[in-house]
């Protein structure tokens, strides 16, 4: 909201208080400043200059010569503009100036030949209109090298402040001023309102009628005959246009105005145009249409308030007029209307129609039913001085039940128990008092406060609470130095999800974050997603089943730029449907899922060319190592089960990692149609688990294992055998003996060649003896080493290698 | 003996001063050291002598052979990383062999920060759903229906009764609901808000929030502790305020700002959290009394720090993923 500084100053001494601290008192204490915009600082080095000389340019048709005194000096200045005569006072940009229009300095320069220093200025260079035809010549009266901020009355500040959504009572220059008196100490002066006397009653003038007098508590009108509609003056413009506003009329503009005074919205209705003079509030019709001020037809529901003549609707309350009883040029008699709506009515329309506007966003954060009286006399009074018309006397004031000023209680031991600190009665009482409120004491402790209207957010003890530390200042909590601390077992929910960070970090991994909005399609290709019955866009309209499309998303826009050698995970939720029904009527978290998930994805290169190695893809094995490490650090390796399964939607060569419980974990390689899908040409690899699953899977801590005291003797045994024989079944053959002494068996080697025959592959592996209490001999190995190799060869059909 | 000796070592020497080779130095180790060398031979003579004379010349012998030793040893040290210098033609100017080990995402670094500061102050951690009902995004945390506070939150619903959460405060009803007071606890998390993407707002973003709840919880102790998460988070000279707001769940509220000179710009002050007391209304709805208990929250955005921090202009580079930024962190 912007509030201009002169304007404000009509209703409160500041003269004395510098703007900074104007800026930074009001911020601190809950009306936050945002922007502090010193018109005046556009115009330094721009002065009233008077042209002394003019003649022609030597070298150019179109320019003139002109002999400028800025108030010290003389200067000569080149100018193309076809207005400038001598004797006239112009806008003149000196050397150094910012002209505000394009932003650039004004420096000395040489045009067509003949030096110039400075600039006369047109109204659009200066930013002030779109004028550009010629200078702007100033009035005669105006003293050369006075600064033309202070001749063109360009002096004001204009502050932007976010009004919190409770301070409805803000929404003003007399609110804020009230926010000031209560933190600076100061009067509040209310502007008076000298109606002339008039023969004319405004209750013989129109009549009105509450239907629904919940939506629609107070509802006063005023009458103004005779009206002229023209411009405004000067003084309303400028006040109008400094917080940003388009004056229209000599009417709509005192309405806009005493909204921005005192923040009750006002109508003006064109009185002519109200079939039998009278005014109807009621709710809408079912399907009713109405067009608004701006040319719009808006469909209306049964709930909405609405303003009626005898007839028609006239407007939609507390949001926007209709077009059919709009001020005009040619209006002669008008009605005021100056009204209190019910917020949450008002709120429900404003939103169903997407129609924001500066009454509706005042009568939904609440205003002031006391205030509806004063407002309707203030518009009266203006504008019968500016149209030149009669204001009626008095006013109608349908108030079918007087709205009661609520009484707060205040136990002042209260204020320490939640601050942890003193502030001083008298200061506390003396806050609440120019804040407007009215505080009786019950005896030393209990106090009586009496809230007016206008603060509807003042409902209970903390919310006084709150008003007297917010104003007696939040820089003045005091620095306490100890805190009292609960000691309790700490828990950590995230924790094991840390551990998992660093254990794939470890690896090589880099973490991502993705959306967890998808497109519509994506999204059900990959589960049963829920959509969002409110999206952004199309393309975000569904929350994700699965992490993998964003993960395949990422690796495919990396692909782009040349990044093909990934290793990456995401640790997020995914959502989806446990049985189908639409989103409207789900009414239970049992009918959805949430679920975190971890997964990795690795593809291309595990390493890249370099002088010391060639570049190698990743495959099956690098995840299945991944997942196998990932597992052993933390300490569940050997509670899960290798599972393969073949059945899967979106991964071939899929191992399952189950626990007792459940499967947790898996890991593949994605199929290629669904990497098409991504545009994604390279094989990648997944793992993916179940981080709920997984930490319900009990931790195996091992015990430690003495070390050995004795030597370890190695035997390789490379065995030729079949292509369909698994290096696992090798293993378990060799198992298959039960040797007290071999503690160890290794593949490291697998070899295929024709020289081994067809169909035949040759598996390397390391056998490793020992005793934990003796030294073996050499006769022993050998013994065992044999039997093992000759089980399997007869076992497997294989043939020790020579 | 004794001239035998002398009259070796001085073979010795001057064999020594003449060998300049490694190969050579093994035939000067064969010609003295081995089985057959010439010192060895000297102990076989030693054997020999008789029993009165041994004494004396054990020592010298022993002397001498580990004097010999020594100068051998010098000399192949020597020579030996002469030679490797020569054989292994070292460019010490090639790149190392690459080790790499990844990273966190920044948003995760930074919420690690946070997490571990307050961890030291006692604080749990607990987390919720992202997909919460109204009741406790809203209802419960004294936001009233058809209220412009609401608008303070642009919201993706579901349907009417479900929502992605605004915030992680639903986290604190879903504690105060299973626990009762104190509570000390934190909750990180996502948390979603429509709005159009831009380089200043995405769809999600990331929270931590805090509650505690107790017997003599004050306002006073809320800016204690925050103020020193805030000197440890930003450095002790941080320069910070702490100015009046409105939040429908805290009563009175609060947001802070600190003081943050971005390079070759004016400064300015950024908001980085907001707290307050908790407001006796949501106490009520967790069955907390709100005369015997009090307590705080706050809670701050992750996003926004990380930007700030890194210098980073558009929040969307955080949920790209291109690998080039993935890797400088």
């Amino acid at each position: 909201m912007k509030i201009s500084l002169n304007w404000l100053k009509d209703y409160i001494n500041l003269n004395d208080i510098p703007t900074d601290e104007i800026v930074n008192k009001i911020t601190i204490s809950g009306l936050e400043v945002e922007e502090v915009d010193y018109k005046a600082s556009k115009y330094e080095n721009f002065v009233v200059g008077f042209v002394k000389e003019k003649s022609k340019h030597p070298n150019a048709d179109k320019l003139s010569l002109c002999k400028i005194f800025d108030g010290v000096q003389d200067v000569q200045v080149v100018c193309g503009a076809p207005n400038v005569e001598a004797g006239q006072k112009i806008a003149f940009a000196k050397v150094g100036a910012v002209i505000p229009d394009g932003n650039f300095i004004i420096g000395s320069v040489k045009l067509r030949g003949i030096e110039s220093f400075g600039m006369i200025c047109s109204e659009k260079e200066l930013g002030l209109s779109e004028d550009h035809s010629g200078i702007m010549v100033l009035d005669q009266n105006l003293e050369a090298g006075m600064p033309l901020a202070d001749a063109l009355h360009i002096n004001d500040v204009i502050l932007d402040i976010a009004i919190t959504p409770n301070r409805a009572d803000a929404l003003s220059h007399i609110g804020i001023a009230r926010e000031l008196s209560a933190i600076f100490n100061r009067k509040v002066n209310y502007p008076e309102i000298e109606l002339k006397r008039s023969k004319l009653r405004s209750v013989d003038l129109a009549k009105v009628e509450i239907q629904d007098p919940i939506g629609c508590p107070r509802y006063v009108c005023k009458v103004v005959k005779n009206v002229t509609i023209k411009e405004s003056p000067e003084w309303l413009k400028i006040k109008l246009k400094s917080i940003g506003l388009r004056p229209i009329n000599n009417v709509v503009d005192v309405t806009n105005f005493i909204l921005h005074e005192i923040g009750q919205p006002l109508h003006a209705f064109d009185l002519d145009k109200l079939e039998g003079k009278k005014i109807l509030v009621r709710r809408a019709l079912d399907g009713e249409t109405f067009v608004t001020l701006d040319s719009k037809e808006r469909k209306l529901v049964g709930t909405d308030l609405m303003i009626c003549d005898a007839n028609n609707s006239v407007a939609i309350a507390g949001v926007m007029g209709g077009e059919n009883s709009e001020v005009t040029s040619d209006t002669k008699n008008i009605l005021i209307e100056s009204a209190y709506f019910n917020p949450s009515s008002v709120r429900k329309t404003s939103r169903r129609l997407g129609l924001s506007t500066d009454a509706s966003y005042r009568f939904e954060r609440g205003c002031d039913p006391e205030i509806t009286v004063w407002a309707a006399k203030r518009a009266a009074h203006l504008i019968a001085e500016l149209t030149d018309g009669e204001a009626a006397s008095g006013e109608i004031d349908a108030y079918p039940q007087k709205l009661k000023m609520k009484i707060v209680k205040l136990r002042f031991s209260r204020i320490e128990r939640i601050l942890g600190y003193k502030i001083p009665k008298r200061e506390a009482i003396k806050i609440l008092e120019n804040l407007g409120l009215e505080v009786e004491a019950i005896d030393s402790e209990n106090y009586k406060v009496k809230v007016p209207l206008f603060r509807p957010d003042i409902e209970r003890e903390i919310d006084l609470i709150e008003e007297i530390v917010r104003v007696y200042g939040y820089d003045k909590v005091p620095d306490i130095k100890n805190i009292s601390v609960v000691l309790e077992a700490r828990i950590d929910e995230s924790g094991s999800k840390d551990k998992m960070r660093s254990v794939l970090t470890g690896m090589g991994f880099y973490e991502i974050l993705t959306n967890s909005l998808l497109e519509n399609t994506i999204a059900n290709k990959f589960g049963k997603p829920l959509a969002m019955m409110n999206p952004q866009s199309s393309d975000m309209s569904h929350l994700r089943p699965s992490l993998l499309p964003g993960m395949l998303n990422c690796i495919s826009r990396n692909i782009k730029v040349q990044e093909k050698d990934l290793q990456l995970f995401e640790i997020g939720k995914v959502f989806f449907k446990n049985i189908d029904i639409p989103e409207s009527n789900i009414d239970s978290f049992s009918q959805f899922s949430e679920e975190e998930h971890l997964l990795a994805a690795i593809t291309g290169g595990r390493s890249e060319d370099e002088w010391y190695s060639k570049k190698e893809e990743v495959d099956i094995y690098d995840v299945k190592g991944i997942a196998e490490e990932f597992f052993s650090k933390l300490k569940i390796l050997n509670s899960l089960k290798e599972v393969n399964l073949d059945n899967d939607l979106f991964i071939d060569n899929v191992i399952c990692y189950q626990s007792a419980e459940a499967s947790v974990a898996r890991i593949g390689r994605i199929k290629k149609d669904i990497l098409k899908l991504f545009d994604i040409e390279q094989n990648v690899f997944l793992f993916e688990l179940n981080i709920k699953l997984l930490n319900e899977i009990s931790l195996n801590i091992q015990e430690f294992k003495e070390l050995l005291r004795f030597p370890k003797v190695i035997r390789d045994a490379a065995f030729v055998l079949d292509e369909k024989i698994s290096s696992n079944e090798v293993i378990k053959s060799i198992k298959e003996i039960n040797s007290n002494l071999l503690h160890h068996i290794k593949l490291f080697d697998i070899f295929r060649s024709e020289s081994l025959g067809q169909g035949k592959k040759s598996l390397a592996f390391q056998l490793e003896f020992y005793n934990e209490s003796r030294t073996l001999t050499e006769d022993e190995v050998e013994k065992e080493f044999w039997q093992i190799v000759k089980f399997v060869e007869k076992k497997l059909d294989a043939k020790l290698r020579g | 003996m004794e001239d035998r000796i002398s009259e070796l070592g001085m073979l010795f020497n001057t064999d020594l001063s003449q060998t300049g080779s490694l190969k050579a130095l093994e035939e000067l180790r064969i010609k003295f050291f081995s089985r057959n060398g010439l010192i060895t031979l000297l102990f076989e003579d030693f054997k020999n002598l008789p029993k009165e004379e041994k004494p004396k010349y054990g020592q010298v012998l022993n002397r001498f052979k580990n004097e010999c030793q020594e100068k051998f040893d010098l000399l192949k040290g020597k020579l030996e990383s002469e030679s490797e210098e020569v054989t292994d033609k070292l460019d010490l100017s090639l790149n190392g062999r690459k080790r790499s080990i990844g990273s966190k995402h920044l948003i995760t670094q930074t919420m690690d920060e946070i997490k571990t500061i307050f961890a030291g102050l006692g604080f749990s951690v607990y987390e919720g759903p992202e997909l919460e009902s109204d009741y406790n995004n809203f209802e419960a945390l004294n936001f009233p229906e058809d209220h412009p506070a609401r608008d303070m939150q642009d919201t993706f619903f579901i349907n009417k009764g479900f929502l992605m959460r605004t915030h992680t405060s639903p986290v604190q009803i879903r504690l105060m609901q299973s626990k009762k007071p104190p509570i000390r606890a934190i909750m990180p998390g996502k948390v979603y808000r429509n709005e159009a993407l831009s380089y200043k707002s995405y769809c999600l973003f990331h929270q931590v929030e805090g509650l505690l709840v107790d017997e003599h919880v004050t306002f006073a102790e809320l800016k204690a502790t925050l103020v020193s998460f805030i000197k440890t988070l930003y450095g002790n000279d941080v320069v910070y305020r702490f100015r009046a707001s409105f939040f429908p769940f805290t009563e009175p509220s609060a947001e802070v700002d600190i003081w943050w000179e971005p390079k070759d710009k004016p400064g300015r002050w950024m908001e980085i959290l907001g707290c307050g007391m908790v407001d006796p209304n949501v106490l009520i709805n967790v069955g907390v009394d709100p005369e015997k208990y009090s307590g705080y929250a706050f809670g701050m955005g992750v996003e926004r720090q990380v930007l700030r921090k890194y210098n980073i202009s558009d929040i969307r580079t955080l949920f790209d993923n291109d690998k080039r930024f993935l890797t400088q962190f």
